[in-house]
């Protein structure tokens, strides 16, 4: 019963997404059915979303009621998903602050808090990598060097100051960056990669389907 | 500028400056902020699923059009919850193999048909096909790199012999495309860099002459 | 201690303020260097400039508010070209963290540009969990993904949706993305459907995208940045991107700088301590 039923249900739910591949989808039975089995999965899914902030939510809340270490933050984070998540919950009829168009709090709230704090979260990578290519990146071997004067050629290569300079030798070395390393070397790697990947996916997704890969059940 | 514009500019600044202070050493004032953007982040996805999924995908359909049979899927999205109770924490399972039941069954089709196939196909290009030597010699390189890059990857065999030497082939091939990932990556993440102070530059420091 | 080894052992900070004073330089000292046009971004261009005027288009924002100063650009320049062939424009997302919000944002903006009515020019269908669903599920009704548009007005009701029932109803596709979404456009509705796409992607992404135009998947590439300033230019709207890529030059040239200066250091404190065991 416990991996029984989850079982079959991966099977039937995989199978009929397999099938209706080779069915025309807009006009027979098995297309009409896998269409609704991926509404199924939208709104099934939505709730694994839901379930994530769930979590946060309890983890957050038992720190703050066992003054756990920094259970401070931890208010500040409750707060933050509260503010974020109730005004949206709310109806618009009720005040323009509710829902989620502009001008509402939760709009507020993404466009001057959330989207900044997250851009600039990323935008610190910037140094981190200038840091790394100082202290990380070495022509310890001949795959190294190898690694490092691409490198070096395609960040000359993409930026006007870089190309300006390449421009100066003879040949164009631009173009042939372009040709031989970008759509050469690096497009057939990419390409195996792909190929590896798919393959991969394609092999795991037919182990979940019959049933042979388990894992994501966990345990018991 | 009304105030109001200006107290958004300073508050949008402190929070950014607030994250960038962690360059410097972990201090109070990032954690505040770090705390703040995990609870928005939270937030802003029950806002957004509680509309487009639970209401326009499950309430409404159901309610108004007479789709009575969303009520399995809802069911099923409601199982996913049972995981905070350890004892019927396996009655989630269900949910998540129809998740990725389906998932899967889409997966296998598309990533063959949509990903394998066509790189397999135009990898087996003609050398005579019109494009001068060039052109043949990319095709060369091309399939090299592809053949030797499989496999590298190819672990089920011991990589000695000729596989080995394709192996080592692969490697070469690596580095270049890894050299250039990371030509590229410097320009991904200073365009990052550059968002923020752009906004720090022209919108930050245009309300000190507002202010002062 | 020799030079060298300090120069090993420098306090990472330091390398941060030099990546600062690389940022902030262009900004008093501009340079004007010229920006040479890849065939990936003249054939994505070329592409979308062939289209007849009026086309149903799709511009598909699947990027997060963390890569917004890379891919918006793109996003930006794309609308700019497709409202200025008056092409009829449907914007959604697959990023449940701020996509639809930044597809109403840039697009209402556009818009305005070019004096577009929402509705009939143009609609954002927001977002729906589930890009596998989503995507395959628009192969047979849009309308069935997307009951309503972003702010819960029934399709039904939208003049622009008359014309679009799935995918045949679209003339081409413009993915901006800072993740694997971008596969499965390719992989799903490309290949499944055969609609023509291009793809704006992080230039943390543009080299794999390589493979997908070599494989005539996609017609063209923007490659971060550098890829958003040359449609930029192509469109003959020089903004954000094109501005800046004179930080892009000198920051690059800073760090092949400290790649140069960290391996010199290595190598001399290398010799060093290799003679000092001698």
């Amino acid at each position: 019963m416990k991996t029984g039923v989850p079982v079959a249900v991966s099977f039937v739910a995989g199978l009929i997404m397999v099938v209706s591949f080779f069915f025309n989808e807009e006009t027979t039975k098995v297309g009409g059915l896998s269409q609704e089995l991926l509404n199924w999965l939208i709104i099934v899914g939505g709730f694994t979303l839901l379930l994530g902030v769930v979590s946060i939510t309890r983890v957050n809340w038992s720190g703050v009621r066992q003054k756990k270490e920094g259970w401070i933050y931890k208010v500040f984070t409750l707060i933050s998903i509260f503010a974020m998540a109730l005004p949206s919950l709310l109806p618009e009829s009720w005040s323009p602050l509710f829902g989620r168009s502009a001008g509402s709090i939760y709009d507020w709230l993404f466009v001057y808090l959330q989207a900044p704090m997250m851009a600039t979260m990323f935008a610190t990578l910037a140094f981190y990598i200038a840091s790394a290519a100082y202290r990380a990146f070495r022509a310890r071997s001949a795959e190294a060097t190898l690694l490092l004067i691409t490198a070096t050629l395609v960040m000359l290569w993409r930026v006007p100051m870089g190309e300006a300079f390449l421009n100066l030798f003879p040949g164009d070395i631009p173009a042939w960056l372009n040709t031989y390393i970008m759509n050469g070397a690096n497009l057939a790697v990419q390409r195996g990669i792909i190929i590896g990947a798919a393959l991969g996916a394609s092999s795991m997704s037919l182990r979940i389907i019959l049933g042979i890969e388990r894992t994501y059940m966990g345990k018991g | 500028m009304t105030s109001v514009a200006i107290l958004q500019i300073w508050i949008v600044a402190f929070f950014t400056l607030a994250l960038f202070s962690f360059l410097y050493k972990d201090n109070p004032v990032y954690k505040l902020a770090e705390h703040i953007f995990a609870g928005l982040t939270a937030g802003y996805q029950v806002g957004l699923v509680w509309d487009t999924v639970v209401i326009q995908k499950l309430w409404d359909p159901m309610i108004y059009d007479g789709k009575w049979w969303l009520f399995v899927p809802g069911i099923l999205g409601f199982l996913m919850f049972a995981r905070f109770w350890p004892k019927y924490s396996w009655v989630s399972r269900v949910s998540l193999a129809f998740v990725m039941g389906t998932t899967s069954g889409v997966f296998i089709t598309t990533q063959l048909h949509g990903l394998v196939l066509p790189a397999m196909k135009s990898t087996m290009l003609p050398l005579g096909g019109g494009g001068g030597l060039a052109q043949a010699v990319l095709a060369i390189i091309v399939v090299v790199g592809v053949v030797s890059t499989l496999i590298y990857f190819y672990f089920s065999k011991e990589h000695t012999g000729a596989l080995g030497v394709t192996a080592k082939v692969g490697i070469w091939f690596i580095m270049i495309s890894f050299g250039a990932h990371f030509g590229y990556t410097v320009m991904g993440r200073v365009s990052l860099l550059i968002g923020r102070v752009y906004f720090l530059f022209y919108d930050w420091f245009g309300t000190f002459s507002e202010i002062f | 201690m020799n030079i060298w080894e300090r120069m090993q052992v420098i306090d990472r900070r330091w390398v941060y303020l030099m990546v600062a004073l690389a940022v902030i330089i262009p900004f008093i000292i501009p340079m004007k260097f010229p920006i040479s046009i890849t065939p990936e971004t003249q054939s994505l261009y070329d592409a979308v400039e062939a289209l007849p005027d009026s086309s149903n288009v799709m511009l598909v924002f699947d990027y997060y508010p963390s890569t917004m100063a890379e891919t918006e650009p793109m996003a930006v320049a794309a609308a700019r070209h497709f409202f200025s062939k008056d092409c009829r424009v449907i914007t959604l997302s697959n990023i449940p963290l701020g996509g639809p919000s930044m597809a109403e944002n840039v697009t209402r903006l556009i818009a305005e540009e070019y004096g577009k009515v929402y509705g009939v020019d143009y609609v954002n269908l927001g977002y729906k969990y589930g890009y596998v669903s989503v995507l395959k599920g628009m192969g047979q009704s849009i309308e069935s993904i997307f009951p309503t548009d972003n702010s819960g007005t029934p399709l039904s009701e939208l003049p622009i949706m008359d014309s679009v029932v799935n995918y045949d109803d679209i003339a081409f596709i413009f993915e901006v993305a800072d993740n694997a979404t971008a596969d499965y456009w390719i992989a799903i509705v490309n290949a499944g459907y055969g609609v023509p796409m291009g793809v704006g992607a992080t230039a943390v992404m543009a080299p794999k995208f390589y493979a997908f135009v070599g494989a005539k998947q996609i017609v063209g590439l923007l490659g971060g940045m550098k890829g958003a300033a040359e449609y930029e230019i192509l469109i003959d709207q020089k903004d954000a991107a094109f501005k800046g890529m004179d930080i892009q030059s000198l920051v690059h040239l800073l760090i092949i700088g400290l790649v140069v200066m960290g391996n010199v250091s290595f190598f001399f404190g290398r010799r060093k301590r290799s003679r000092e065991k001698s």
